[in-house]
């Protein structure tokens, strides 16, 4: 196979200075294998710098005693100490199944709203543009924002959802949504459904303008109907985009506590308290890194796992 | 067109950035000013009125010095000071509250103020009694800056009618939130705070039981039959009274301040900071009064808490302790009490007649004879917010009785001190 026009062989060097000339060096350099290593080598040194040596912390720490506010026994080498208090902790468990319960609601709304969004944006029809922007605006809130907002509209005296809800015969009256365990975390869910949609519709309108047009004509000349074209065709092509975006948006739910910060930080009594929540509170509010590293490096595993089981039974990486 | 040179124009020129040149240290000798940042967790309208007064106040007295404020909201507070400790990425001055002493002393975030203070012509303003919740081993690591007295805010004109007087004990306090409270009317007898920040009141009201959380010797000192009574009498408002807005478990002090501001709730316990945010409501002396922390059964507990101001680097100290020391002023702390409600922490400001002639400051100039610290000790603050909190909740939501509660308040301080 051709990789274009053949380079010729570097001239010897005239002299002893053209020997060491770094110019000269750099040249020759280039036309060995080992160039590829050496542009490479920036974007490793800036990756080490910023990913790997924080996530190596990070699993060092979870072995290690390193609370700020004892100061005595920290750096010490503690072993599974934190893992083993873990197994024991019932708090841990809580979180982790709020934590199954939050991300895996959120996904789920979070598609089909984004799929069928997406769906109805790529019609074309009058005003699509229109609503395309409205229907991003709530992804380009910061969570601080989007979540004091909605924690307004649902307050329990003066939100405007409970006056409407009232108004219309739902509610009898005023609903303090966040001071209910069976609301808190349903309340908190459709906010952050509502907040990241946008973020599935964009991707997967994106997937459906590389789909092409004659699939469907085919499609429609075969009788099939649109069910089965969203079935049969849509969803398999845009099987690589989801697969992307739904990992995505995973670790971004696993990792980031904010809104729930916000709304409810963990409350009432833990019902909507996540891994993520937790181990913020236990470097921050307790100070114990040690345990707070063991937490995040418990979340990495477990997301490293889901993003492998789920490429694996999605096939994706057999497209 | 084009502007031509001679050799003459050049060396007037040059001459002329030469003299200014050397003139420049000179004139800014003169105007030298130090900068320095200080961190707060003022948030409010009236808090922030109160910092600018302060800040005009000092601006005029020492022109020498800039302060750039930056705002830490108060959940943020720790996450942030942890990380510009470790991150040698420290203000000049921080804001501390009691509760957060030990903790920041222990992860050295704060300096050894003590010579300065021992040498200020302001010590002899302020009782020993300031200074106890922020000094360790005989050294002081800052100066309190205003004073958090506990106290709680009432309807006056609610209670005139029902024919009730201000409550003085828990019994009193429970019979009136119960009288005065109407869900046909959308009105509660009490404003609990479960949610962000109502720790300490749970805390306080374990001790007004009759149970400290330490002993002397440094061990637990909670008595869970104790904790089981107090933890029974405070989320029954809710439980078995109903004399509290279902929404308590969420409650933070946005939620409590404005269910008393809008008539949801008869009383409300808080500190003198949100005086004047009442007040901008509701009519002093008419529609509210105010009142001191009424007696538990087994004794009175009010808090006497203090933000200290504090020295955490030694850059620019000289600057930082000028900021410091100016709260101290009687005019600065009359000026930030008058914006905010804040008590200044100055005996001598405290004893002000712009104070002593107010009716509606009686209950704190009161509570100043008997409150008392927050219980301090490395991991208090987190114990509290993390296991006393959630442990409350889970109570007021129906999900623990007193006696799990209790358990779980217990075992998390047992945790905390290990």
């Amino acid at each position: 196979m051709s990789r274009g026009p053949a380079i010729t062989a570097m001239p010897p060097p005239r002299n002893i200075w053209d020997a060491v000339n770094p110019m000269r060096l750099l040249g020759e350099l280039s036309e060995t294998r080992y160039w590829m290593y050496l542009l490479l080598l920036p974007s490793a040194l800036l990756i080490t710098a910023i990913v790997l040596f924080p996530t190596v912390y990070g699993f060092q720490l979870s072995f290690t005693e390193m609370r700020l506010n004892r100061p005595a026994g920290n750096g010490a080498f503690v072993g599974l100490k934190h893992y083993e208090r873990m197994l024991g902790d019932p708090i841990f468990w809580l979180s982790l199944r709020n934590t199954a319960v939050w991300v895996t609601v959120s996904i789920v709304i979070e598609f089909l709203v984004g799929l069928i969004a997406a769906l109805a944006l790529n019609r074309n029809l009058p005003g699509s543009k229109v609503f395309a922007v409205l229907i991003l605006i709530p992804y380009f809130l910061p969570n601080v924002v989007a979540g004091n907002m909605w924690a307004l509209m649902l307050d329990a005296r003066v939100g405007v959802i409970n006056d409407l809800m009232v108004k219309l015969g739902m509610l009898t009256e005023y609903k303090a949504w966040f001071a209910d365990p069976t609301t808190a975390m349903a309340a908190a869910i459709f906010i952050e459904a509502w907040h990241s949609f946008p973020f599935f519709t964009l991707l997967i309108m994106a997937g459906l303008k590389g789909i092409p047009a004659d699939l469907y004509k085919a499609a429609d000349i075969d009788g099939a109907g649109a069910f089965a074209q969203l079935r049969l065709i849509t969803l398999p092509m845009l099987r690589t985009i989801i697969a992307a975006a739904v990992i995505l948006r995973v670790i971004g739910l696993v990792n980031s506590p904010d809104l729930l910060l916000i709304l409810t930080q963990g409350g009432p009594g833990r019902s909507t308290q996540v891994l993520s929540l937790y181990a913020f509170e236990s470097a921050y509010s307790e100070f114990n890194f040690g345990y707070a590293g063991a937490l995040s490096t418990v979340m990495f595993v477990l997301l490293m796992l889901f993003a492998w089981a789920y490429i694996r039974l999605s096939k994706v990486n057999q497209d | 067109m084009t502007t031509r040179f001679d050799r003459r124009s050049v060396l007037k020129l040059g001459g002329g950035l030469l003299a200014a040149s050397a003139l420049t240290p000179i004139t800014s000798a003169f105007a030298q000013t130090a900068s320095i940042n200080y961190w707060h967790t003022f948030t409010s309208q009236s808090e922030a009125a109160g910092l600018e007064s302060v800040m005009a106040l000092f601006k005029a007295a020492h022109p020498d010095v800039a302060v750039t404020p930056e705002n830490i909201p108060n959940p943020d507070f720790m996450a942030k000071i942890t990380a510009a400790v470790v991150g040698d990425a420290r203000p000049n001055v921080t804001m501390v509250s009691s509760e957060r002493f030990e903790d920041l002393l222990a992860m050295g975030a704060l300096i050894d103020m003590t010579d300065r203070i021992a040498a200020w012509e302001r010590r002899g303003d302020f009782d020993d009694s300031r200074f106890a919740s922020i000094s360790k081993d005989g050294k002081l690591y800052g100066v309190p800056g205003f004073t958090f007295v506990d106290w709680g805010y009432y309807r006056k004109d609610w209670f005139d009618e029902a024919g009730l007087a201000a409550p003085t004990t828990y019994d009193e306090f429970r019979d009136a939130a119960i009288k005065l409270t109407d869900p046909a009317k959308g009105r509660y007898g009490f404003g609990l705070r479960g949610g962000p920040g109502g720790q300490n009141f749970v805390v306080n009201v374990i001790e007004a039981f009759g149970s400290p959380v330490k002993s002397a010797d440094g061990t637990i000192g909670l008595d869970r039959d104790i904790v089981v009574k107090a933890l029974d009498w405070y989320a029954g408002l809710l439980v078995k009274d109903k004399a509290v807005p279902p929404s308590a478990a969420n409650d933070g002090f946005q939620q409590v301040i404005s269910g008393f501001q809008t008539g949801q709730t008869a009383m409300i316990w808080h500190h003198t900071g949100s005086y004047q945010d009442i007040a901008s409501k509701l009519k002093p002396g008419v529609e509210f009064g105010t009142f001191a922390m009424p007696a538990g059964p087994a004794t009175r507990v009010a808090r006497l808490a203090y933000a200290y101001n504090c020295i955490t680097k030694e850059d620019g100290a000289d600057a930082a302790w000028e900021w410091i020391k100016f709260w101290g002023e009687p005019d600065a702390a009359v000026a930030f009490l008058e914006k905010t409600g804040y008590f200044p922490a100055s005996t001598v400001a405290a004893g002000d007649d712009r104070i002593g002639g107010n009716p509606m400051y009686k209950a704190a100039s009161d509570t100043l004879g008997f409150g008392i610290p927050q219980p301090s000790f490395p991991g208090a603050a987190g114990w509290a917010q993390s296991t006393v909190l959630p442990a409350l909740q889970q109570i007021l939501i129906g999900q623990a009785t007193a006696e799990q509660a209790a358990d779980q308040i217990i075992e998390g301080l047992a945790q905390a001190i290990a």
